[in-house]
């Protein structure tokens, strides 16, 4: 894991202590989309993985189908 | 300025429901943990929805990705086999992260009213417990706001705890290092603001005891679909977190499970 990826890793973590209990995150996708972000960052750093963050937390709207997406299986960067 | 437009209105709701509550004859300090059990009350639904479809999603999770694996080229049709599928178990494809995010200013502005009120307080018994001589104090102002913080950084790691049932091991690391983090933050924050966050950990404690509780009863009636699902998620030579992910799937409750195995051989070695 890139070390810059550390730092998303713990903004998620922030997240998930701050807010998560209020907002109850309730995702179409599995993994859910915190998890997404985490592994989004261990696996391709801060600045890809915020992208690849951002993009599944906009595709996880009502209109979506949902389903299982791993971020290792993303089509982004390939 | 967009956000304070948004949050000025919630802020105020917020601080009407704090002085009803003090009127009906709560102290402040009371007020502020009243509020605080009324917001998290409010919000019971939807957290054991969170718990349940969490649940579901990792329990279907090998099928799903078999079905997507099968309609790959044809759009149309995988809708409509996921669709199907989400009704037959139950899965609520309306669910979603974008709509929630909208809730964020709610609790920001939650956060922003305490954090007024505990600062510039009105008139009033401002003390707690007898022991906390003042709510509107910086928590490092008397030897009562690091009670206060400790009580926050037992509960925090407490709260994160049932959380985390399927994290691995270097999430869970940190997870434990954030809440000590926090701490040179929380000291600067004033004591009834503590006092707030205190006691919102103190809820999801709470809730997780119970819900762990009921959990073992929901997950039941799902294990034997998920023990047929694990071949073809071992056919296709899942990715790291395809495994990672699918590991807790099959084992509700992670933490008890292995400890019997280990008994089982104490006593066969017996």
């Amino acid at each position: 894991m890139r070390y810059l990826g550390y730092l998303g890793v713990a903004a998620v973590w922030a997240y998930r202590l701050t807010l998560a209990p209020f907002l109850g995150g309730q995702c179409k996708y599995h993994p859910s989309c915190s998890q997404y972000a985490i592994d989004a960052f261990k696996e391709f750093g801060l600045f890809k993985g915020t992208i690849l963050a951002g993009w599944r937390l906009l595709r996880c709207n009502p209109w979506s189908r949902g389903g299982v997406d791993y971020a290792h299986d993303q089509t982004v960067f390939s | 300025m967009i956000v304070a437009g948004i949050l000025t209105p919630l802020e105020d709701l917020l601080r009407h429901v704090l002085n009803g509550l003090h009127s009906i004859g709560l102290p402040w300090a009371w007020a502020i943990v009243a509020l605080t059990i009324i917001v998290r009350m409010l919000l019971v639904p939807l957290t054991v929805r969170q718990i349940h479809s969490m649940q579901n999603m990792q329990a279907h999770a090998p099928r799903m990705k078999e079905i997507q694996r099968k309609y790959k080229g044809d759009r149309q049709k995988l809708n409509e086999e996921l669709m199907k599928f989400y009704k037959e178990n139950n899965i609520n494809p309306a669910a979603s992260c974008l709509p929630l995010l909208a809730q964020i200013p709610v609790f920001i502005g939650l956060f922003y009213t305490l954090r007024n009120f505990s600062k510039h307080p009105p008139p009033g018994d401002l003390s707690w417990l007898h022991f906390v001589p003042n709510i509107a104090d910086k928590a490092s102002a008397h030897w009562s706001g690091w009670i206060l913080i400790v009580i926050y950084v037992a509960s925090q790691l407490a709260s994160t705890y049932f959380m985390s049932g399927t994290m691995q091991q270097s999430q869970r690391v940190l997870m434990m290092i954030l809440p000590f983090a926090f701490i040179p933050f929380i000291i600067h924050f004033p004591t009834g603001l503590v006092l707030y966050w205190m006691t919102t950990n103190l809820w999801t404690v709470g809730q997780g005891l119970i819900t762990r509780r009921l959990i073992p009863k929901v997950a039941a009636p799902s294990l034997p679909t998920r023990r047929s699902s694990r071949t073809p998620a071992k056919e296709e030579a899942p990715a790291p977190a395809t495994a990672a992910a699918a590991a807790p799937a099959t084992n509700p409750n992670p933490s008890s499970q292995p400890r019997r195995v280990k008994r089982k051989k104490k006593q066969a070695r017996r």
